[in-house]
């Protein structure tokens, strides 16, 4: 157990390495949301009125540092295809290392980075819109859920295949129904039947809600439901991306 | 045995390694290699069949294989990103080494990369990545080092660099050396036994001086003034200890080209020519077999550098 701890943390810190000299990664996941918010946001905050009573920008603010972490997350995913071309992975795969330990270094490095980026971006939109940090263990709950969720679904197409094209290309057919399905744009009690029990379906519901209760306030699902759900689906997807990655690394 | 869908990349392969010996696996391109020390890395699965390294199986005691091996592969496998020093710093700490850091030191000084250490690895050239990931797989001080190999797509003076290190390391007899090449030039210069391979199978294994011996050993070439008289030349040649065969073929011209199949043909050499003096030596031609010549010997085939649709497999 010592040694999976350790190891694991040998993995961050060499993820860690990476992340912090990759300028495009930070200068991306930064600009990006606050692009967003002031192109969209400030046109639709006139027009939108929302049940939540929360104005619009502050809605779409954090719907949308909350689609950064889950984007952000697929990319740890896609650090293992890099891995492999590079080479790297097969010395990896050679040390005296669990399998295990290699995943939760990769998710707990993208926990961190998801964290940095999200304290960065609210400190940044707290100073014109109505975000801010009011509850921050719901926000650490939901970072912690929807980047390991993430990853897990990186490791998964990632294991599938060999190519960072045809990655890109099948996270994006992948994650952009979850994310649209999710509340990040709008209240999704506001979706006719179907879609709404579609959106209930969709595990990033409850990590949008819990990480807008987290930095705005508000909240349309049950508290307790959410963070029952986001505490299971770490479990389950760390589990799953350790097998996954496990069955085929070795062959 | 292993397969890749209906392709056996490895069948009926059996090796036995001598501990603190430097072990080559030789071949042509395709041959198995590759997929040889990926089984025996813990990186494959083998379909069928058993191996043991360092006296643990390789699938039930993966982990301990793992903690005792090192290996340099064909391909880079650092991490462009991260400095030689991070790198090697990294690998330390994988491998739980106490005094990580005085090793690193060391290693970085005996690849010659001190000046290099604080720069990623992605400006490296070929040889400085290969110096800096044999450093690496001798970084925890393995029992064996496993060598894919190791310099190909090398310059010759990257070559004699790993070269050099490889004979230093086989001669401390600390680490029994593992490796695949399908030079027969390295495998010659630096291997105490050889195994042979070809589409899979070990086709001839022993050190390289008895390969190439049993082959029948060495071939001189004897041009004398004169063919005659042959029966007394062939005579007096044939019974010089450690010739096996004297033949004449000089039919054309008068003089006398003797071909002697003679073991340990220089130290002969002067028996030999001691011998055919009263005859008239005119020229004398040493030729030494080579592993090409063995090779060609046990396949039937000769040793082709490109079995393309396999290439890269190794």
């Amino acid at each position: 157990m010592r040694r999976l701890v350790e190891d694991a943390g040998t993995i961050f810190l060499r993820e860690w390495l990476r992340y912090r000299r990759d300028r495009a990664y930070w200068v991306g996941q930064l600009a990006f949301p606050l692009v967003v918010v002031a192109f969209i946001g400030f046109g639709l905050n006139g027009v939108v009125r929302l049940p939540t009573g929360v104005d619009y920008l502050a809605h779409l603010a954090s719907g949308i540092l909350a689609l950064v972490v889950g984007s952000g997350a697929v990319g740890g995913g896609m650090t293992l295809i890099q891995d492999r071309e590079s080479g790297f992975l097969r010395a990896l795969l050679v040390a005296p290392v669990s399998r295990a330990s290699i995943v939760l270094g990769k998710i707990a490095s993208r926990v961190v980075a998801s964290l940095v980026l999200v304290l960065v971006l609210a400190a940044i939109l707290a100073t014109f819109t109505a975000v801010g940090l009011p509850h921050p263990a719901a926000m650490l709950l939901s970072v912690t859920a929807v980047t390991t969720a993430f990853v897990a679904l990186g490791v998964a197409l990632a294991s599938q295949l060999r190519s960072l094209e045809s990655f890109r290309l099948l996270a994006g057919l992948v994650t952009v129904p979850i994310y649209l399905l999710s509340g990040i744009f709008y209240p999704v009690s506001t979706l006719p039947a179907p879609t709404r029990w579609l959106a209930y379906a969709n595990p990033l519901t409850y990590g949008v809600d819990l990480f807008r209760f987290g930095l705005v306030g508000v909240h349309e699902l049950p508290l307790v439901a959410s963070a029952a759900v986001l505490v299971l689906l770490t479990l389950a997807t760390t589990a799953g991306s350790i097998l996954i990655f496990d069955r085929r690394s070795l062959r | 045995m292993k397969r890749f869908g209906q392709v056996a990349a490895l069948d009926g392969l059996s090796l036995r390694v001598a501990r603190g010996s430097c072990f080559g696996l030789l071949g042509p391109n395709g041959a198995g290699k590759t997929t040889t020390v990926s089984v025996l890395t813990t990186l494959a699965l083998a379909d069928a069949g058993s191996a043991a390294v360092l006296g643990h199986d390789v699938v039930a005691e993966r982990a301990l294989v793992r903690r005792e091996l090192g290996l340099v592969f064909q391909e880079t496998t650092l991490d462009p990103e991260l400095t030689a020093r991070e790198q090697l710093d990294l690998h330390g700490r994988l491998y739980h080494l106490a005094d990580r850091r005085k090793r690193v030191g060391e290693a970085l000084a005996l690849a010659g990369l001190e000046a290099d250490a604080d720069r990623p690895v992605r400006g490296f050239s070929g040889g400085m990545k290969r110096r800096l990931e044999l450093v690496r797989g001798l970084l925890h001080r393995p029992r064996i080092l496993f060598l894919d190999e190791p310099t190909l797509g090398l310059d010759v003076a990257a070559r004699a660099g790993i070269w050099e290190e490889l004979r230093r390391l086989r001669r401390t007899g600390e680490v029994t050396l593992f490796l695949t090449t399908h030079s027969m030039e390295e495998a010659d210069a630096l291997c105490d036994s050889l195994a042979i391979v070809d589409r899979g199978r070990v086709v001839a294994e022993g050190p390289p001086e008895r390969l190439k011996a049993a082959l029948g050993g060495d071939v001189v070439v004897l041009t004398l003034e004169r063919a005659e008289p042959r029966d007394e030349i062939l005579a007096s040649l044939g019974a010089l200890s450690g010739v096996t065969r004297v033949t004449h073929d000089g039919v054309e011209s008068a003089e006398g080209v003797f071909r002697i199949v003679v073991a340990n043909g220089p130290q002969r050499l002067p028996e030999l020519l001691y011998a055919a003096r009263p005859f008239g030596v005119r020229e004398v031609l040493l030729h030494r077999p080579t592993l090409e010549h063995v090779f060609l010997h046990h396949t039937g085939h000769p040793f082709e550098l490109g079995r393309r649709e396999s290439e890269g497999r190794g």
